[in-house]
């Protein structure tokens, strides 16, 4: 528990950290804004198409705030100090003090967890708020379930950003592979054209959980199901290699 | 020691090519972009193969990978620029070179010098790799505009270059200018793209895509390739500016 507690304050003082904070709660928000205003016009126009997506597309683009979560909770630990402070890593310090690798990697992950869910829960409520301020009495109702798939997408992919870090141990690939495949242009999407196995990969089937895709496979369920399998296998991967390498290598 | 200004500005240069050249993740980031680049060609071109043999040009997919491509020199720019913040190196740099905005714009000519033949490579072997596989099945192609494509691309990938490592200059924390420039080349600019259509002249992703873009029938381009070549050397020489003159004023 004070591992726990340690990881929080760790999370909450990084520096950079306030770029996750501010892009998970406004981005979700603004990109909503941005369509409701759109499907304003085609609503009184009287073409409206996609009305029930509306503030889920801004959900599933803004999920980039919890993956810089995710990946500075485990980058920074192996950010090099500057020579004229010593040189050293935070992981020395960390597995100095949690001595037990497993629990730390325990620790750091509950600590991601929480704060990508609360993160999350203030990106939906700033997402429906943003969406009546725009549409006013045309807002679609936002169903329970399909929120709760939501936060569930938000905190797995975190972990998965969590995961591929303790991996790579550099924040530059996981944070550019990320970010564009939660983009408009993912990879998965294109690899999805070539072959059908590729609708399995995490993000995928996450964005089942809430979003109506036209060619929708599984149902929202599980989607979360398979996502978390993922989740689930990445965090096993991650914590033999945790346990196993050396900290300086 | 006096130095003749002519052999400073060589020295300099020299510096700042070595500085990048030894820098591991330059190679590193240059090799996996070449070779996701092939991958994603090989994805693009198996996706165009199952449609309509015959009607699309090979130049359309050869460069489909671009909008994937640029994020490996997204990450190029920023590298070079902010490499020198984590460590203590900047200060190093400004004692033994204490010309501020002639150093940033070696800085940025040196990194210019690595990447166009990096990007004419990968560039050009994406658009090969796609010639091989159609051959057959895709329309006649002239050699002068796929040059002048991969010339074009060659070109957008620079400036983008250039663009972040002044964004990385101006920031100097890799996390965050990494993700503010992803964020926008990937989720902002696209959506602006549907939902802002006015826009798409004026920002230098869009404006500077006219540069590879083969002109296309069915789309009224809006753009000639020299003037999106114009409006993002705008943009890059904007942010260039804009950041030594943060660069001369700040402390280090």
């Amino acid at each position: 528990m004070r591992a726990f507690n340690a990881e929080l304050s760790k999370l909450f003082s990084l520096p950079g950290i306030w770029l996750a904070y501010l892009i998970g709660a406004i981005a979700p928000a603004a990109i909503s804004a941005l369509e409701s205003m759109a499907q304003k016009e085609e609503i009184l126009a009287g073409v409206s198409t996609r009305l029930s997506e509306v503030g889920y597309i801004g959900l599933a683009l803004g999920v980039q705030g919890v993956i810089i979560l995710g990946v500075l909770a485990v980058s920074s630990e192996y950010l090099t100090e500057s020579s004229e402070s010593g040189g050293g890593q935070q992981i020395t310090t960390s597995l100095t003090v949690v001595s037990s690798r497993f629990h730390l990697l325990l620790a750091k992950a509950c600590a991601v967890t929480v704060t990508s869910i609360l993160l999350s829960v203030v990106a939906i409520m700033t997402t429906i708020s943003a969406t009546h301020f725009v549409l006013g009495e045309y807002t679609p109702a936002f169903e329970v379930s399909k929120l709760i798939g939501a936060v569930c997408y938000w905190t797995f992919t975190a972990l998965l950003a969590f995961g591929i870090t303790v991996l790579t141990r550099n924040g530059i690939i996981p944070l550019a592979v990320l970010i564009i495949n939660t983009s408009v242009v993912s990879f998965s999407f294109l690899l999805s054209k070539v072959t059908k196995l590729a609708l399995y990969l995490p993000d995928r089937v996450g964005i089942e959980m809430f979003m109506f895709t036209s060619d929708r496979f599984l149902t929202p369920f599980t989607g979360g199901l398979v996502m978390f399998a993922w989740v689930f296998v990445l965090f096993i991967v991650a914590a033999i290699v945790f346990h196993r390498r050396d900290v300086a290598a | 020691m006096r130095v003749p200004s002519s052999k400073k500005i060589t020295l300099i240069l020299g510096a700042e090519l070595g500085k990048l050249i030894t820098l591991p993740l330059t190679w590193l980031t240059l090799i996996g972009t070449f070779i996701l680049n092939l991958f994603l060609a090989a994805a693009f071109t198996s996706v165009g193969l199952q449609e309509t043999a015959g009607t699309q040009s090979i130049l359309n997919i050869g460069l489909a990978s671009m909008g994937y491509l640029q994020a490996g020199f997204i990450i190029l720019g920023i590298l070079a620029a902010c490499s020198e913040y984590t460590g203590g190196q900047i200060r190093t740099t400004l004692t033994t070179v204490p010309w501020r905005g002639l150093q940033l714009s070696l800085k940025h000519l040196a990194l210019a010098i690595v990447t166009i033949p990096a990007a004419f490579i990968i560039a050009a072997s994406g658009v090969f790799y796609t010639f091989i596989r159609m051959r057959d099945t895709a329309t006649g192609l002239e050699i002068d505009t796929m040059l002048a494509a991969i010339a074009g691309a060659t070109g957008y990938l620079t400036l983008t270059t250039l663009l972040s490592a002044a964004m990385g200059a101006l920031i100097r924390r890799t996390t965050p200018a990494l993700v503010i420039l992803l964020g926008y080349y990937f989720v902002v600019s696209p959506l602006t793209r549907d939902l802002l259509p006015g826009l798409k002249r004026y920002l230098p992703d869009t404006a500077g895509s006219y540069m590879y873009m083969p002109l296309s029938s069915e789309e009224v381009n809006v753009l000639t390739a020299l003037q999106g070549t114009g409006i993002l050397m705008l943009w890059t020489l904007l942010f260039i500016i804009v950041a030594s003159i943060f660069y001369r004023r700040r402390d280090a």
